[in-house]
């Protein structure tokens, strides 16, 4: 799918701690981590031809990007607000990608900011909108607040299917809370246990607050490059080596067919499929994974979707230490959603970031020894669509 | 901003998609689509046929037996129900598809993922019809 001569690449990151800026807007936090990532890259603000951003959670009127190039003065020649659910934040980088692979830019910044917790939006969305939220025409009186009784009906049937315990789901979030604690932008770093997983208060059977990502403020961004410039320009360039899309025809969960499962999700495997085919690798041949998963259950679903891990075996593997630093397959090295923190339109990027950081080397105490592939989740919906990219460096 | 919508008195009853459906459970009845051109059955009701798109639909009246799929106990409810709620997901054994519905005797004691229910109507505190699943829980 990626020529050799037009393969894009990651050349420079920055992201704001994730937290709470109720004194900041939304541009203020982005502009803070494109600055950021302008100096990883060490490149100057002129040189940026294509800015790409997601969805603005303040209900302006897709003008982000024009606000940005006037706190930037810059004057790009190719610019988008990109949605399509959570999935919207790799977007952005695909289509820097696209457009850098057809010749038309050279240097692109991609940034995601939000303030979900300062201008609280999730209640925003789930309480002032009602069910309009899920499908304006659909008769579901019982599917409002949001979408944890979504992921929870999820989890309860992965149970029910694969002998998963809640203390199973408890054990990746202990994990993520562990990795978090050397993370640079991580929310919430103080260790947890497994039993103060499974004592925090219930939000929607089998999930607990501690089992759940909170919702909060943060941005962040990357430039991308083409490879030309890149090689020039980086002494580290993270390849993006290709990427797999999939959706299910499922809007939040199946209800139009009693036959599809929620234990699993054919968005994420077909992606992940098209992923590895686009590449030509394996999902063993990974060094270095981030996955979207809100809640911890779906730390055990979705690495079996991907192909790392038979159906069921994630049980096994959770209590084994596997998705460990040193570990088959080191998960969520940064956090992951549930202890970094959540401010979805920026969550792929933040992702993304993190498997840029161990492909360079530059992890840290989390850094996985010799990691050349590095993969990168994320979904919309539940798990409805699915966006899987592998990155690779020299 | 308006004001807080009532999640019982959405703005789309009348809506063409569904508008035989909230009035079928008003006289009893549980009903779903069925595309004339096709033969789709289909849950939840549109204004259109998902399969071939057509838009000729007959309503037919469900048997209202299934089986539960999974549920949760959800703590955050709102405000026209009491929590937490009981929330099921229930292959309809007509095969039309999954519905989501609140369940029932309002604990998780006794349920168990397969167990059969029929859905049933009620009429809610304000006036609504509304549907829900009743499970067979054994004694």
């Amino acid at each position: 799918m990626v020529s050799g001569q037009k393969r894009a690449a990651v050349i420079g990151c920055g992201a704001v701690k994730v937290g709470r800026y109720p004194e900041r807007q939304e541009s203020e936090l982005a502009l803070m981590a494109i600055r950021d990532a302008l100096k990883d890259a060490r490149i100057s603000k002129k040189q940026i031809e294509g800015l790409f951003t997601t969805p603005d959670l303040q209900g302006n009127i897709g003008l982000q990007t024009n606000l940005l190039c006037e706190y930037l003065r810059i004057s790009p020649r190719s610019m988008a607000e990109i949605c399509c659910g959570a999935i919207a934040g790799g977007l952005t980088l695909k289509y820097a990608a696209d457009e850098i692979r057809a010749g038309r830019i050279r240097i692109a910044v991609c940034y995601g900011a939000a303030r979900e917790a300062s201008i609280n939006w999730f209640k925003s969305v789930t309480q002032d909108h009602g069910w309009s939220m899920i499908e304006p025409t659909a008769l579901q009186p019982y599917a409002a607040y949001g979408i944890i009784w979504a992921y929870a009906l999820s989890a309860r049937r992965y149970m029910h299917e694969t002998g998963a315990t809640e203390e199973d789901f408890a054990l990746a979030a202990v994990r993520n809370r562990r990795n978090a604690a050397e993370s640079p932008v991580a929310a919430f770093t103080k260790p947890i246990t497994v039993a103060d997983v499974i004592s925090s208060r219930s939000l929607a059977s089998p999930i607990k607050l501690l089992d759940s990502a909170a919702s909060l403020d943060g941005a962040a961004a990357i430039v991308v490059a083409s490879e030309e410039v890149a090689r020039d320009l980086s002494p580290h360039p993270v390849y993006l080596l290709g990427w797999g899309l999939h959706h299910d025809n499922s809007c939040v969960i199946p209800t139009d067919d009693y036959r599809k499962s929620i234990s699993h999700f054919t968005a994420t495997r077909e992606a992940a499929k098209n992923a590895f085919g686009a590449v030509g690798v394996k999902p063993g041949d990974v060094d270095v994974a981030e996955i979207y998963a809100p809640f911890s259950s779906h730390e055990l679903i979705i690495p079996e979707d991907i192909g790392w891990f038979e159906d069921g075996e994630m049980v096994k593997a959770i209590r084994g230490g596997e998705t460990e630093i040193g570990g088959k397959i080191p998960i969520n090295t940064d956090g992951g959603l549930t202890s970094r923190g959540h401010p979805w339109p920026a969550t792929p990027l933040y992702e993304t970031i993190n498997i840029v950081r161990q492909l360079r080397g530059e992890a840290g105490p989390n850094q996985v020894k010799n990691a050349k592939i590095g993969l990168m989740h994320c979904e919309g919906g539940m798990m409805n669509n699915g966006l899987v990219m592998i990155f690779g460096r020299d | 901003m308006t004001s807080r919508p009532n999640y019982l008195k959405p703005t789309n009853l009348d809506s063409p998609g569904v508008k035989k459906f909230w009035e079928g459970l008003r006289e009893g009845k549980f009903l779903a689509p069925r595309c004339v051109d096709c033969g789709e059955l289909f849950f939840p009701p549109r204004t259109h046929c998902p399969e071939c798109l057509g838009e000729d639909l007959a309503w037919e009246e469900l048997s209202g037996e299934g089986t539960l799929y999974s549920w949760t106990e959800l703590f955050f409810v709102q405000p026209e129900f009491d929590a937490p709620l009981l929330l099921g997901l229930v292959d309809l054994a007509d095969g039309a598809g999954r519905i989501l519905t609140r369940i029932s005797g309002g604990t998780e004691t006794g349920l168990h993922i397969g167990m059969p229910v029929t859905i049933r109507i009620s009429t809610h505190k304000d006036g609504m019809a509304l549907y829900y699943a009743e499970p067979l829980r054994a004694k």
